[in-house]
């Protein structure tokens, strides 16, 4: 099969990157070895962390760090960018609410306070400046599920002024015992008994303590959970709102499942669990890619690239143990620190970030990637997302936001 | 400051203080233990994890050839669920000495360890990953010992017979009283508290900080730390222990222990205990060497590294450092300085560190008057809360050296030998997959109780008893588990959320420290996914301003910090 434009890597970066391709009418395909960092991220989308107000902050960045992707992809793409994801995720009824001038502070597992930009709605009634109305929020979860502790939270919002407590509920009885992962939950919560019968436990505590709202893990439902949540506010009498758990995220899964949704829609091809070993090229022309699934090699032949990667963990930077950081699909020259002893700080949470974290690929402005002379490795290629150099998408927190940024201008190009 | 008076002041909470502490209280001796971490915060709790057979000393050190050998077989006895039974091959490879094979064997049968030649097909039989060109392999009773677990068990049986085991207290000064020692002042380190314990004798187990106490009598111990690092790799490559057939080197010897194998060591002078880095090329030459053992061995996965110092003990008499034996000595301050009322107790090895406590005891109890016999030979080790009484016996080892006293272990009866599938046993039989808090190291949520209600102070004293932590992820998900589940059973005796932040917060680092020098390749990836746990999920890094130290948990007095921290 002939494609006009090969997406490698299935994360938010090459979602958005395929789905401009295809909506501008090309045959597009999405390879990748696996899910992106949709699957282990929070499902909101971070811009930038470090500031009330995200986009004011990246009009700056933009200013006086010009190799930032944010300067690459510009301003104007980031904020299509939104307004296209922010599309993608209505048509599936789980629309995302938020504001790129003010971020939103939301509760975590931890019970800390976490910034970002957009939150599906369901989130959206933790944000903070609701909790500090005075009226007392319950956090609810389940022994069974590992990955969510109420006491912990409740205390720790409490140390922060929010008035709130922390019970777990009883598990409806289910079938047999499985694994209660997030993900085992939230299929669980799109069964109508289950969901009513932690309904009425809901109610009966709302009754006695009074809560106007009710924390609960991000596990309420796989693809209704907009509906779910409406149903637990109907049958609790308080409003419901869903905070993040650990890996996998569910809620991360439900973005993943509306893209899909909507290259589907768009008529793009989405293969996943093919790896993609080495490319194929003359300089400055990519013609093929090679992917390896269930040990058989597959060639792939595209006009036009884009490789979306991820960094460190999302498997498309690879650093060996000799110091060497090697771009694992297509073999692209890394920007790394210059030896390991600078790859690290001595403290794990120092708030500068891991040096080696900002290892990645350099593009010029048109996102083609750079070789240590600065000259064009391949010109039909694009890089976006979080392979690309010269930022931390994690302690910048502008994962999601960077991803979509880029990925929106390689749809264009 | 409050005063406490005993009978016996054991300093030092490794693999020799907690053995002296258990047989002098089995012996009627009343006995304070202080430890200024956890226990196993020293050497005990760094080093290679293996039971020797002795057969690594045999040529250079047949003393301590054949006090291995002996107490290798007391051990089994004793602790055998902080044993696995895994032989031991030393190997001789095409970069050893091919002579060698003929002295190690004569060696052997001349210090009494047992040895029987093998074919090299029989070899690559049970352990196919070997190297192909391994030319002799003689088999010897080698097994891994779980040196958390033992000395958690031995203080356990010390507790039962009345001693006290003081952790997290560092002694600050011994008290003279003219030509005698009458006591120490020790502190809290959680919270600052200075006591007094005024004792008849003070036994000195710090092992390589031996130094440090003597002096604080005014006595000259030269005790010299010769540091040696290690590499976890995530894999089981072998499920036999392997050493070269050669003069003790570095590097040299691969462990299998629990669900790892550990390549060890180095030794490398350092000027201070406390004080040391693992450089990036001791790692790299332990992977070469690994390869040699091994091929492909560099490639897999390195889960962590560390470090521990040998505490080498340098007689007055030795002029050079290289002569010092490595066996264990007792030192009778009285004899030796003309100073009353303490010994110590220096050099040596985990496998003999009973031995080192029946000796040590022998001679306070005579100086005390007691003449009762040590039984810790012959008494087993009592499980502590965190491990469950196994109804599964793994089958018995029935051949090579080992075989005879595999059998007399397993007529015991009182507790198998550790075996590789205990813990996937346990949770089969209970079910409790869905109630695993640490999935990588198995362990359940009612261990890491039972390790919270039995007084861990920090998660990383959690970590010691259950491994949560040890495995790959190094801690992604179960450190914030454990953290919320020590919030919610300690929360009623005042720990408060801000004392559980901080522990999160400090164990995070605990395990950063030992990840730097292996991060490359898959470990690195795994780093980084928990970095998006911690701070782009649960934003761990904003509990700073709620997190403070409290509720018996973290200290940040440098007394038990050991800082290495390179890459
Ligand atoms: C790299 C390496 C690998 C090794 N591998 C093996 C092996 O595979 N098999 C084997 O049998 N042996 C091995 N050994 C030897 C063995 O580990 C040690 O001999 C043994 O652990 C020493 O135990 P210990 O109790 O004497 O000392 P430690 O375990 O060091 O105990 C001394 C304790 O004293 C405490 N302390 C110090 N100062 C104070 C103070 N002021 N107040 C209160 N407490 C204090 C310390 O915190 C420490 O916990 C190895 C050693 C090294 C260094
Ligand atoms: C036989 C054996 C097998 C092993 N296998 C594995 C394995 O499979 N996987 C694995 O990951 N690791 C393994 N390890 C290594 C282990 O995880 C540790 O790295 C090792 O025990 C050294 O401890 P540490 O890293 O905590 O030391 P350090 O990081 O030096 O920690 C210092 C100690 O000081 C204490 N401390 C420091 N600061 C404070 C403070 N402020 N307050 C209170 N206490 C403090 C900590 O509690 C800690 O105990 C193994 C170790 C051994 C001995």
């Amino acid at each position: 099969m002939n494609y006009e434009t090969i997406v490698i890597g299935a994360g938010l970066a090459g979602m958005m990157a395929a789905l401009g391709r295809a909506e501008r009418g090309e045959r597009v395909m999405v390879l990748a070895k696996g899910h992106g960092s949709t699957h282990w991220a929070a499902g909101c989308l971070d811009l930038f962390a470090e500031a009330d107000d995200p986009l004011g902050a990246i009009n700056q960045l933009v200013q006086t760090r010009p190799a930032h992707p944010y300067a690459l992809a510009g301003v104007a793409a980031l904020e299509q960018a939104l307004a296209r994801v922010r599309g993608v995720a209505e048509a599936v009824g789980y629309p995302l609410v938020g504001n790129a001038g003010r971020n939103l502070l939301m509760p975590t597992a931890l019970g800390a306070l976490r910034p970002t930009a957009f939150v599906p709605a369901t989130m959206v009634n933790g944000e903070a400046r609701q909790l500090g109305d005075g009226r007392p929020t319950l956090i609810a979860g389940l022994h069974e599920l590992r990955d969510f502790f109420p006491p912990l939270i409740a205390a720790n919002l409490r140390a922060q002024g929010y008035a709130a407590e922390g019970v777990y509920l009883e598990l409806p009885p289910v079938e047999r015992a499985h694994d209660f992962s997030p993900v085992v939950v939230a299929r669980l919560f799109e069964r109508p008994a289950f969901r009513a019968a932690l309904g009425r436990q809901l109610a009966a505590l709302v009754r006695k303590g009074g809560y106007a709202r009710i924390g609960l893990p991000a596990v309420l439902g796989l693809y209704n959970a907009v509906e779910v949540v409406r149903e637990l506010q109907a049958l609790s009498g308080a409003l419901i709102f869903e905070i993040p758990t650990l890996p996998t995220s569910v809620p991360g899964m439900r973005l993943f499942h509306a893209f899909e949704q909507a290259l589907t829609k768009a008529g793009a091809r989405l293969q996943i669990g093919g790896w993609v070993l080495r490319g194929e090229g003359s300089n400055p022309h990519l013609h093929a890619v090679f992917s390896e699934a269930a040990a058989r090699e597959q060639r792939h032949l595209a006009r036009r690239w884009v490789l979306a990667t991820g960094g460190v963990m999302g498997g498309g930077l690879r650093a060996e143990h000799t110091g060497v950081v090697n771009e694992t699909a297509l073999g692209l020259p890394v920007r790394t620190p210059s030896g390991r002893s600078d790859w690290f700080q001595a403290r794990f949470l120092d708030e500068a970030g891991h040096p080696i974290f900002r290892a990645g690929i350099a593009v010029d402005a048109q996102l083609r990637p750079l070789d240590a002379a600065d000259q064009i490795v391949y010109t039909n290629v694009a890089v976006v997302g979080s392979a690309l150099a010269d930022f931390d998408p994690i302690r910048e927190g502008c994962l999601e936001g960077v991803a979509l940024a880029t990925g929106f201008a390689a749809g264009q190009l | 400051m409050r005063t406490i008076e005993t009978d016996v002041l054991v300093i030092g909470g490794g693999a020799t203080g907690t053995g002296c502490a258990r047989d002098l209280a089995m012996r009627g001796i009343r006995t304070i233990l202080v430890e200024k971490g956890d226990l196993t915060h020293g050497t005990t709790g760094r080093y290679h994890g293996l039971l020797h057979s002795g057969g690594r000393y045999v040529t250079k050190d047949p003393q301590s050839a054949t006090e291995c050998a002996r107490e290798n077989v007391v051990l089994r006895k004793i602790m055998p669920h902080c044993l696995e039974d895994t032989s031991g091959f030393f190997v001789t490879t095409p970069w050893d000495d091919p002579a060698y094979g003929d002295v190690f064997v004569k060696n052997c049968r001349l210090t009494g360890v047992p040895v029987q030649e093998l074919s090299v097909q029989a070899m690559l039989r049970r352990e196919p990953l070997l190297n192909p060109q391994i030319s002799r392999v003689f088999e010897v009773m080698d097994g891994s010992a779980d040196s958390f677990l033992a000395t958690r068990s031995t203080a356990l049986s010390a507790e039962e017979y009345g001693a006290q085991i003081w952790t997290y207290h560092h002694v600050v000064d011994l008290v003279r009283e003219g030509d005698r020692v009458t006591g120490a002042v020790v502190e809290d380190l959680r919270n600052g508290e200075r006591i007094g314990i005024l004792c008849a004798c003070v036994l000195n187990a710090a092992g390589a900080w031996a130094g440090k106490i003597a002096a604080m009598a005014g006595v000259t111990v030269t005790v010299l730390p010769g540091k040696g690092t290690m590499v976890a790799m995530n894999h089981r490559m072998v499920n036999t222990v392997v050493n070269r057939c050669k003069l003790p080197d570095d590097g040299d010897i691969i462990v299998p222990i629990h669900t790892v194998a550990v390549i060890g060591t180095t030794d490398v002078h350092v000027p201070d205990p406390d004080v040391y880095g693992i450089e990036p090329d001791e790692i790299q030459f332990m992977l070469a060497e690994g390869d040699k053992l091994i091929p492909g061995f560099s490639q897999y996965r390195a889960l962590r590294a560390w470090a521990g110092v040998r505490p080498l003990y340098k007689d007055r008499d030795v002029a050079n450092d290289r002569d010092i034996p490595r066996t264990f000595k007792l030192l009778d301050h009285a004899e030796r300085d003309g100073v009353e009322g303490m010994l110590s107790i220096v050099g040596g090895k985990w496998t003999t560190y009973r031995l080192m406590a029946e000796e040590s005891v022998d001679a306070l109890a005579k100086r005390l008057g007691n003449t009762r016999p040590c039984r810790t030979a012959e008494e087993p080790l009592p499980l502590p809360p965190t491990e469950h009484q196994t109804t599964f016996r793994p089958p018995v080892r029935t051949t090579g050296p080992g075989a005879s006293v595999a059998a007399e272990v397993e007529a015991l009866q009182h507790a198998p030998l550790y075996w590789l599938g205990k813990h996937l046993s346990e949770v089969e039989h209970e079910q409790s997959f869905a109630d695993l808090i640490c999935e990588c190291e198995m362990a359940s949520r009612s261990r890491v109780l039972a390790a919270i209600d039995a007084g861990a102070k920090n998660l990383d004293d959690i970590r010691r008893d259950v491994r949560m932590g040890m495995g790959p992820c190094q801690g992604g998900w179960c450190i914030y588990r454990t953290t919320a589940l020590l919030f919610e059973r300690r929360g009623e005796d005042g720990l408060s959320h801000a004392n559980s932040n901080d522990a999160l917060l400090h164990f995070l680092q605990a395990r950063w420290k030992g990840l730097v020098p292996v991060l490359w390749g898959d470990q690195l990836r795994q780093a980084r996914l928990d970095e998006l746990i911690y701070v782009g999920v649960l934003g761990a890094d904003r509990l700073r301003p709620i997190a403070e130290q409290g509720g018996g948990l973290v200290t940040d007095n440098p007394a038990v910090a050991t800082e290495y921290v390179k890459a």
